[in-house]
């Protein structure tokens, strides 16, 4: 086949864009890339007024707070059937990189944590440690850009109500904690994470044993019994499991405490919208630190012992010996996402503590100071009635035999005072814990 | 839009072409026209091998095959490949010997159009590109976790469209109107092994003339040629595969010129005298054709057998009767009755085997044109 040496034709289509052919004589088409937002900057002035304007709750748009303009976000709730991507070198690589709009990085010295905040804020406090010793960076264009959102539904106003509720809550912390100290510090921020979908066949094979009555005649008893005997058989089974939407947070160990994140769980993916930089205005916003790779890792884990989980209970019995299976993934995608958390840290005797409220839900967990003097009196006032009636029932035991039953009731009484001691200084530890 | 460019011109009865002894001829029988060296005028006809072939006047494309295929199989190659056939007929026709298969074959080359075309016009199809993604499969075994990554091709699909302006040389389509049967008895041919023609390769060969002419073949050439194009279009998209080409297009400076496959044949009698065709793909030495027993042949097996079968039944009750005078006949009647019932059974096989073997082994036969 040879080349035509006529020019080439041209065309013009509608959403199309020519792009290199590597044959001469014929012109190829493909459709428009999206536009890399990344590179487009966007400044946030009113157009009336020229103050600086933010992302508005209650409103659902860009807000001018001194005019009143309102613009509504142009951006549509997409739920479930939000884009998910393969794990292809290809789609990373190829991801858009940037934020949207123009913002400034944030290094805080004292956690490590990087921040990305609006553009005109010179300083702020880490929302992660409190610290005021922060300087500005370069934006962190190396991140792949965020491409769904989840926008913050509760207010600031009603996360101080529940905030207060939750402070509220337990009589083991300081007085001196007052909610409106921490209430001075929140701040909301949308945190990185990354959702996963598989659809995994597992595989088991183990030894079940399945319990079973037998008689048998006991010659020295001259008599029938009956006693339990367990059956060991080899069985195998498939279980498919459907993973959707396993959430992996995007942030760093270091300066954010995943368990405490995980207490705000669940999120609601039905209101999954298109990112739009408008959503990031005015509120601060993480750029992920672990990596995709490494979230799917850390997914993996949880999700194969998910699947383990399943196969143990496909398993008639509770009996079960030299089990095995494998997990086949299949179907594996992902998501970039950011999602609303208010945070606040606190300082309190040089200890910093966190609270979360999930800016879409408005469930609160968080760390609680606690004033251990009344930890401690509370559990010698468990232990201290069982001691008590030991102390009294000892002499009356070495005069008559009479104390025989205080010294059991004290027993008694300190064994269910030290459990309840156990309980509640487990409680309040978990309260500090980050 | 077509523009059509008629290559053929009527060739007289008598008149050579190509500075050769080559005529045009015709089969009194099946009527399927031949481009014939003196040798083969009134011999008989290489296809149908029941009439011979008569000049005749032809309306044809007067130049040079343009390509051809070679014979990769050689005639002394031809003794195995009909032992192979005829291996496993039991019953053949008389007819039916593999040194008159030898002795009858004869080269054909069939023909091709070769279609060049300018085209210009714009096309659209999805796109297809190969990517590769990973995924894992976990093994859970003695309290630990192995992970094994898993690689997966896959094909991503985008639209594309654009214009073209080419030109499409050498695009081979049907020129007979047996095409589809020639192609299943023949099998295919690997035509990447095709070269430019020479007259001397085509000695002691008849070639046969096309019988569709361009204006009819044209609707059988045009997917062809959409197809090379949708071939050019997706590889200027640098994509690996493509599915739902359309082209809307002008189709300019069409050029037909003819291709030339190599086949040999070869028949053998049936019971009714009626030629048999055998056909043999030139280059990769596929044969197809009919392979009948005799029933004929398997009557007349019958028939001794079971005559036989008579004798020795007769013997036994001739036997039994003089039992009573002479009584050793008894065991010559009981031998001679268990052989003739034996033979008897043995009878209905050839009897039987010829119609279920032929009933069985029903093979793509070429077209009986009378």
């Amino acid at each position: 086949m040879t080349e035509h040496p006529n020019h080439e034709t041209q065309i013009a289509i509608e959403g199309f864009e020519q792009v290199d052919s590597l044959v001469s004589g014929v012109t190829v088409y493909a459709p428009k890339s999206k536009p890399q937002e990344g590179e487009k900057s966007k400044v946030y002035d009113c157009p009336n007024c020229g103050a600086t304007t933010a992302y508005d709750i209650s409103v659902g748009g860009i807000a001018c707070e001194h005019c009143g303009y309102i613009s509504p976000v142009k951006s549509k709730t997409l739920g479930k059937i939000a884009d998910e991507f393969e794990f292809t070198l290809e789609t990373i690589s190829q991801a858009e990189r940037g934020w949207g709009t123009r913002r400034q990085g944030l290094h805080c010295h004292v956690c490590g944590a990087e921040l990305s905040l609006p553009q005109g804020v010179i300083s702020t406090s880490c929302p992660y440690c409190a610290s005021n010793q922060v300087n500005l960076t370069t934006s962190l264009e190396e991140f792949i850009q965020p491409r769904f959102l989840i926008p913050f539904k509760i207010t600031i106003e009603q996360t101080h109500q529940l905030s207060k509720t939750w402070l509220g809550k337990g009589w083991f912390h300081p007085d001196e904690l007052t909610a409106s100290s921490v209430m001075r510090r929140f701040s909301g921020i949308y945190l990185p994470f990354w959702t996963f979908d598989a659809n995994v066949t597992a595989h088991w094979k183990a030894q079940i044993g399945y319990q079973k009555t037998v008689r048998h005649y006991n010659a020295s008893q001259k008599r029938w019994e009956t006693r339990t005997k367990i059956e060991w058989r080899w069985e195998n089974g498939t279980v498919p499991i459907n993973i959707d939407d396993h959430l992996v947070t995007g942030s760093s160990s270091q300066h954010i405490s995943h368990k405490i994140l995980e207490r705000i769980y669940p999120y609601q993916m039905k209101d999954l919208t298109a990112y739009h930089p408008d959503y990031l205005a005015g509120w601060q916003a993480q750029a992920y630190e672990t990596t995709l790779t490494d979230a799917w890792d850390t997914g993996k884990q949880a999700i194969r012992e998910a699947a383990r989980e399943a196969c143990y209970q496909d398993i008639p019995t509770s009996h079960v010996r030299n089990f095995s299976m494998t997990a086949d993934f299949a179907d594996e995608s992902w998501r970039y996402i950011l999602l609303p958390v208010y945070l606040a840290a606190y300082k309190f005797q040089d200890k910093t503590y966190q609270i979360m409220v999930n800016g879409q839900t408005g469930l609160v967990a968080g760390q609680k100071p606690v004033a251990w003097w009344k930890i401690w009196l509370a559990i010698a006032a468990l232990l201290l009635p069982g001691l008590i009636l030991g102390l009294i029932g000892l002499p009356l035991l070495l005069i008559g035999g009479a104390g025989i039953l205080p010294i059991g009731a004290g027993i008694i009484l300190f064994g269910i005072g030290s459990v309840l001691s156990i309980m509640l200084y487990n409680k309040v530890r978990q309260s500090e814990a980050k | 839009m077509v523009q059509q460019v008629t290559p053929l011109k009527i060739i007289e009865e008598g008149q050579r072409l190509w500075d050769s002894d080559r005529q045009p001829a015709g089969c009194t029988h099946c009527h399927r026209t031949f481009l014939a060296p003196d040798s083969q005028i009134d011999s008989s006809c290489p296809l149908c091998r029941i009439g011979h072939l008569e000049p005749q006047a032809l309306r044809i494309n007067p130049s040079e095959p343009e390509r051809v295929l070679p014979f990769r199989i050689k005639t002394e190659h031809l003794r195995s490949m009909y032992t192979q056939f005829t291996s496993g007929v039991w019953i053949k026709s008389e007819d039916f010997t593999i040194e008159n298969l030898l002795q009858r074959t004869q080269k054909i080359f069939w023909p091709l159009w070769l279609v060049d075309s300018d085209v210009e016009g714009q096309w659209q199809m999805e796109a297809g590109f190969d990517y590769q993604v990973e995924s894992s499969k976990e093994y859970f075994q003695d309290d630990q976790w192995r992970s094994r990554k898993i690689v997966e091709n896959r094909i991503r699909w985008e639209p594309r469209l654009g214009g073209i302006n080419y030109h499409v040389d050498n695009v081979p389509v049907p020129a007979l109107e047996e095409h589809q049967n020639r192609q299943q008895m023949t099998g295919a041919y690997g035509l990447e092994n095709a070269g430019p023609f020479h007259l001397d390769q085509s000695n002691n060969a008849s070639i046969e003339a096309p019988d569709l002419p361009p204006a009819d073949a044209w609707p059988l050439a045009k997917p062809q040629v959409n197809k090379k194009l949708s071939q050019v279009c997706t590889e200027a998209a640098g994509a690996q595969h493509s599915q739902n080409f359309s082209i809307n297009g002008k189709y300019q400076n069409l050029n037909w010129t003819q291709f030339l496959l190599p086949m040999y044949t070869s028949y053998y009698k049936d019971d009714e005298g009626t030629p048999q065709i055998l056909v043999i793909n030139g280059e990769t030495g596929e044969i197809q054709g009919p392979r009948l027993a005799s029933q004929k042949r398997g009557w007349r097996f019958a028939a001794i057998i079971g005559g036989i079968a008579a004798v020795l039944l007769l013997l036994a009750l001739l036997g039994f009767l003089i039992s009573p005078i002479f009584p050793p006949a008894s065991i010559l009647a009981v031998f001679s009755g268990i052989f003739g019932f034996t033979a008897g059974i043995g009878a209905l096989l050839p009897a039987i085997w010829p119609s279920q073997w032929n009933r069985k082994n029903q093979s793509p036969v070429i077209i009986k044109r009378d």
